[in-house]
């Protein structure tokens, strides 16, 4: 069952040096219950799809079309009053650095107290009883200790499973985690992945996994979106994707992962640079790097065609597949 | 655990500033007069008065035993007296401090109750109508001219409204038939102590219009360093985080922001007030307020040197106090303060 859907999203940002479009048209769809991958380079839109979604955008930012549908409303079409209801309550968010993401002049306790204040009427004693529970529930060791001390005495791990419970404390059905491993040790970040497969399990919740590793979808995600210059261009349940990629681009990146029995010199990275948001794009954003690019690839943007059930690709190569 | 070894140690630290300081007026006495007895004994004296007066002031030492008085005088809590008046320092600064101390006070305080939720707002809504009002108050606070401002405010409150005394501590009535009975030498203090009401009214009006004058510039520039680190608060991602996590925005600005934003203002705040205490004459002098700023001010105009290495003195303890307590304040708030 669809919970979330962002519907061809558009988000540019005004800057000194012009327009900048960091989404151009993305649509995919988070199922209740699953972990969603949405991947891509750095700068391709992720984390404004993100914020978006929690309307947290920075202010120089304006969502031109699109539509973000959470249990049948248009989030963009809320109140700010609204949407503040749904922040924490039923969405919230992780980020990368958890040592930026918790404020360091409050103790671990304090914050989780605070968003369990602000959701609910509570008693003291019973929000210290479920901030307790929290640390306990993301691993942290010695909860009764964790209440009183501040985000500096913690590892980076800590931190995260901190930021994690904070997140969880309003008992939300989506989390949104933008690159929660990436500032973390490789054997810390299997175990912050491992607790969100864990929650998803055993909390029924709803997660965006926002990463730049195809490695992590690989582990983690049931499906997963791939985000090309604020485009999805691929989609679908991982197994599928991984199994055989239809995109060129994903293709690309999927070559590039480094796999078992592999040699440094095996791996292909894909030639050419990211276009900037500032630039104007016809065809498909691709086409300059794509080694299968055709004449009518620089005029028509792909759009999303169906493959199979759960597979869609934005590349004009499937266009005949589809309508033929 | 931590805290306290963190005051112990900035204690430490102040206690060598003081001595620093205490050499250095020392040496500053005795060196820069090159006849401390002369001064003393005024114009045109006789060479055997002057031989009298080093003997009484101790001139005729060696400059070891010297300091060694110097230093016994100060533990024992005597500043001496004024080559000038001949009076007690200590009878002087028991009149004056009290009173600069009683007016800067309260500058300081009206700065931060009115100087902080304005930055607060103003940072968080950056480019507003609200902003740049503030803005425009902050600059003309901080560069307005303190006499000026005086002047303008015993017009207004004096002359045209007559809502507020033009000057001194008390009204002549108070002093006449309900006088506050001396003991801090704090006049809201003492009054209040005494239950003495009509007297403590009447002394809190003649407070305001100083105090609010004196205020102007700690008040604007606690604005400006408010607003600025607000700025700066605000974009930092636990900010974002706090949003994402459904938090009010009171509690985002007033709580989690602030916290992180305030140390500069108090910073700012706390030099100024020590600043104050010598700094105050010219609106000690237009409200007749009978302070320190005024008391050093002519002391300087006599070169009467033990005054001015009394209230020299006095000035750095309150330095060294000021810096004392934000430390510990930028200690109490932030953790990772007491690990450095
Ligand atoms: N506040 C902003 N002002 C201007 N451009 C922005 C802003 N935030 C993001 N962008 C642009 O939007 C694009 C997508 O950024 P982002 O979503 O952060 O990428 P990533 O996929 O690495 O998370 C980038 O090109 C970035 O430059
Ligand atoms: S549409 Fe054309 S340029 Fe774009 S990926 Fe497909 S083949 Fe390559
Ligand atoms: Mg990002």
């Amino acid at each position: 069952m669809t919970l979330l859907k962002v519907e061809n999203l558009h988000v540019q940002f005004t800057t000194p040096f012009g327009i900048v479009r960091a989404l151009r048209g993305i649509d995919f769809e988070l199922d209740k219950g699953d972990i969603m991958g949405l991947v891509g380079e750095t700068g391709c839109g992720k984390s404004v799809t993100g914020r978006s979604i929690m309307r947290l955008l920075d202010e120089n930012a304006e969502v031109t079309e699109g539509r973000i549908i959470f249990n049948k409303t248009d989030l963009l079409r809320l109140s700010e009053r609204e949407m503040h209801a749904i922040r924490g309550d039923r969405i919230a968010m992780i980020f990368q650095d958890p040592a930026t993401a918790l404020n360091p002049l409050f103790t671990i306790g304090g914050q989780i107290n605070d968003v369990l204040r602000a959701h609910s009427p509570a008693p003291a004693a019973q929000r210290r009883k479920a901030t307790l529970e929290l640390l306990a529930s993301v691993g942290l060791p010695d909860p009764a200790q964790m209440m009183d001390v501040y985000p500096h005495q913690l590892s980076g791990g800590q931190q995260q499973r901190a930021m994690i419970a904070l997140s969880l404390a309003a008992e939300p059905e989506v989390i949104i985690a933008d690159e929660p491993t990436t500032a973390l040790d490789v054997t810390i970040q299997a175990q912050i992945l491992d607790l969100l497969r864990t929650l998803q399990r055993e909390r029924a919740i709803s997660v965006i996994l926002i990463t730049h590793d195809l490695g992590i979808v690989a582990e983690t995600c049931q499906k997963v979106a791939v985000l090309y210059a604020g485009r999805v261009v691929e989609q679908g349940a991982v197994a599928a994707i991984f199994a055989g990629p239809q995109h060129p681009y994903s293709r690309g990146l999927l070559a590039a992962l480094p796999r078992p029995g592999s040699r440094g010199t095996d791996l292909k990275v894909i030639p050419g640079n990211v276009p900037s948001g500032l630039e104007r794009i016809d065809g498909c954003a691709f086409a300059p790097r794509c080694e299968f690019v055709m004449e009518r690839c620089h005029r028509l943007q792909p759009p999303l065609f169906s493959l199979a059930a759960e597979h869609q690709a934005a590349c004009l190569l499937h266009e005949d597949r589809v309508h033929g | 655990m931590a805290f306290l070894s963190f005051l112990f140690r900035r204690l430490g630290l102040s206690l060598f500033v003081f001595v620093g300081v205490l050499i250095l007026t020392f040496i500053v006495s005795r060196v820069i007069p090159s006849n401390p007895a002369a001064l003393y004994a005024g114009a045109r004296p006789r060479p055997e008065q002057v031989q009298e007066i080093e003997k009484k002031l101790g001139l005729d030492k060696p400059l070891s035993e010297q300091f060694r008085v110097y230093v016994g005088d100060l533990l024992v809590g005597n500043l001496g007296e004024s080559y000038h008046s001949r009076r007690s320092i200590n009878t002087d600064l028991r009149l004056f401090l009290p009173a600069t101390l009683e007016l800067v006070i309260a500058a300081v305080l009206i700065a931060l109750v009115l100087g902080i939720p304005t930055g607060v707002l103003a940072g968080a809504y950056p480019r507003s109508p609200f902003d740049y009002a503030t803005r425009f108050a902050a600059v003309a606070g901080v560069s307005a001219p303190s006499f000026w401002l005086a002047l303008i405010a015993q017009f207004i409150f004096f002359s045209q409204l007559g809502w507020l005394p033009l000057g001194g501590r008390v009204s002549r009535d108070a002093t006449l038939f309900y006088p506050i009975a001396a003991q801090t030498g704090f006049y809201l203090i003492d009054a209040a102590v005494s239950g003495n009401w009509k007297a403590w009214l009447d002394a809190l009006h003649h407070l305001i219009l100083p105090a609010l004058v004196l205020s102007a510039y700690p008040v604007g520039i606690t604005i400006r360093m408010t607003q600025a680190s607000m700025l700066e608060v605000l974009s930092e991602t636990y900010i974002t985080a706090a949003r994402a996590a459904g938090l009010s925005r009171g509690v985002i600005l007033f709580k989690l922001a602030l916290k992180n934003a305030i140390m500069p203002a108090l910073t700012v705040v706390g030099l100024s007030f020590a600043y104050s205490i010598t700094g105050a004459f010219l609106v000690e002098t237009i409200f007749s307020w009978p302070g320190v700023g005024k008391y050093v001010t002519e002391a300087v105009l006599n070169v009467d040197f033990p005054v001015i290495i009394a209230v020299t003195l006095v000035v750095t303890l309150v330095y060294i106090l000021v810096n004392l307590l934000i430390d510990l304040m930028q200690a109490l708030l932030d953790p990772r303060v007491r690990l450095v």
